[in-house]
């Protein structure tokens, strides 16, 4: 018999007599893995994560109707004009937040996260708009309106924007 | 009057975790097969446009599937377009088919959906894929899922209008429960609001039965001018006509954070139920539609378009749907097959199943056990991501 390496099953679908598929009631299945690497360039947002082996926390800033994106956007949709660097202190408000209960394993860093972990939008002092990252914290102590920063990590990570995280201010 | 496309016909497949006797192109004949038996047609020879809806190349292992199954349905030579807008891609279909019709471009269009999210992968592996639609490197690399967008979406609405999880329960347990009357649905559940509550946390405050399903199967829906229909269609004259009468479509940004310091509610949905009511002579929502299909992604996402559909004032939407509102046996029954937490959800076919439902309470043909008496306007409500992409299309009998 010649082996066929990816199968994993054959099933027989039960299926009435007056099925129109009853003829085709047998089923066979197979194990497939599909796998891809990428050169994934972070382009116009480069900088935040070079600064972030730093320690220092960009943003950008729209000079016309001087808006602060964190997470940095390079153009200012609402002007449609280039933004510039500016660097933010790092501290900021928790706004909402879930706590999660399981990892997508999206990552290496991220499958390695102990569950549960908390998932927070936090308002950096500076920004306009909601930065979201991990709030490594008791997620019964973890509140609405809580005080957080900037934490920098000093293990290696996969993806930089792992070189961070928020934790409580104490 | 004259181009306002009619419903046809509909066929679904049974939607279901796990279909290992199909893939997209069997579950699709599924469905066309009961579009057949539906409208009374022999084949799909006079049909002058297909339009193929489903959202992910990654869970069908397959790019150009629209060509696949547009040749597997024997559609070819007339001319296809494929249609994508994540959750909301059915609908997305449904709209554009209505432009194609309306701008004479074509007299009738098949839209067809249909998508293979269930047990084809893990759920690790489910979620991993979804994730691909959040932002790649702001969202989907620190370990974010929609499940939790979406959670603390729900914790926001709670922290500022007091609404609470029994009430988000209610959701999980009717809708369920409507499910039971639908023998297309994939998980029919008699289940307490004590039982949602007690199910485990998945991203809290949601929990696992708040969650909606990933499935496998397939949806169709036939779309024509009235003239079109009455020519090739003996059952189009045999029951009442089904307009697809209005259209609407809004945006949002793709980020939660960029939204702030809106964080309770969905902007898109209300910039798409403003336009499809202004198309519709709709101005008072509540009162003026008689059914609707809401995207019950997760149980609290009911309750917040239950606000931004305008069915009652912004914050209200936990005690409306907790005092029954929404029920079978309420002022506007909501969700009436089981929607996306029992009847299932597979994303290109979601939208049309809606839609299918929708035609077939205003046909009066719903199982009568969830049929909605005398029901003659009904709206269908889908979005992708967190409302990144809004559609609310709206039917109406008129006999
Ligand atoms: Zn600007």
């Amino acid at each position: 018999m010649p082996d066929v390496k990816s199968k994993k099953d054959i099933l027989q679908i039960e299926a009435g007599e007056d099925s129109l598929w009853a003829d085709f009631g047998q089923v066979e299945r197979l194990t497939l893995s599909l796998t891809q690497t990428y050169t994934h360039t972070l382009g116009r947002y480069s900088r935040f994560f070079i600064e972030l082996e730093n320690q220092r926390f960009m943003a950008t800033r729209c000079g016309r109707c001087q808006r602060v994106y964190a997470p940095p956007r390079p153009l200012c949709p609402d002007c449609l004009c280039p933004t510039y660097w500016v660097e933010l202190a790092g501290t900021g408000t928790v706004q909402t937040f879930s706590v999660q209960h399981f990892s997508p394993g999206s990552n290496a860093d991220v499958a390695a996260l102990k569950t549960p972990y908390v998932f927070a939008y936090v308002l950096l002092d500076g920004a306009s708009t909601l930065f979201p990252h991990l709030l490594i914290a008791d997620p019964a102590q973890v509140t609405v309106g809580m005080r957080v920063r900037v934490h920098y990590v000093q293990q290696p990570v996969e993806h930089p924007i792992h070189l961070i995280h928020f934790i409580p201010v104490e | 009057m004259k181009r306002v496309p009619v419903v046809v016909g509909i066929g679904m497949t049974r939607f279901a975790a796990d279909r290992p006797d199909c893939n997209p192109r069997d579950l699709l004949t599924d469905a066309v097969l009961a579009l057949l038996a539906d409208a009374q047609l022999q084949d799909l020879k006079a049909v002058q446009h297909g339009l193929c809806s489903y959202e992910s190349d990654h869970f069908n292992k397959q790019m150009t599937l629209a060509a696949i199954l547009h040749d597997q349905i024997g559609l070819t030579p007339v001319p296809n377009v494929r249609i994508e807008g994540g959750g909301a891609t059915g609908a997305l279909a449904l709209r554009t088919a209505w432009a194609y019709v309306q701008s004479g471009l074509c007299d009738s269009i098949l839209v067809y959906g249909c998508e293979t999210n269930g047990r084809g992968v893990s759920s690790q592996t489910a979620n991993q894929l979804f994730a691909l639609s959040a932002d790649f490197d702001w969202e989907m690399m620190i370990g974010g899922t929609y499940t939790g967008f979406y959670a603390a979406m729900m914790r926001a609405h709670m922290q500022r209008y007091g609404t609470t999880a029994e009430q988000f329960a209610h959701v999980a347990v009717r809708n369920r429960r409507n499910a039971r009357f639908n023998p297309l649905a994939q998980k029919p559940m008699e289940l307490t609001i004590a039982d949602v509550l007690a199910s485990r946390p998945v991203a809290e405050p949601y929990r696992l039965l708040d969650c909606s399903l990933l499935s496998d199967g397939a949806a169709v829906m036939l779309l024509a001018t009235e003239e079109w229909a009455r020519a090739h269609s003996a059952k189009f004259t045999a029951r009442p006509a089904v307009y697809f009468s209005a259209t609407g479509c809004g945006t949002d940004t793709m980020r939660l954070g960029d939204r702030y310091p809106e964080l309770t509610n969905f902007r898109a949905k209300r910039a798409a139920a403003q336009q499809a009511y202004q198309m519709a002579g709709i101005t008072d929502p509540l009162h003026q539609i008689d059914v609707a299909e809401l995207y019950d992604s997760y149980s609290g996402v009911e309750i917040q378009a239950v606000e931004d559909l305008g069915f009652v004032p912004a914050g209200q939407g936990g005690a409306s749907v907790a005092s029954g509102m929404f029920d079978l046996d309420g002022e506007l029954p909501v969700n009436t097959d089981g929607g996306l937490l029992g009847r299932g959800a597979p994303v290109g076919a979601t939208g049309i199943a809606q839609a299918a439902e929708i035609a077939l309470q205003l046909w009066g043909e719903a199982d009568p056990r969830r049929q909605v008496a005398g029901a003659r306007r009904g709206l269908t409500d889908t979005h992708a991501g967190i409302a990144t992409l809004s559609v609310v299309n709206i039917f109406e009998r008129r006999d």
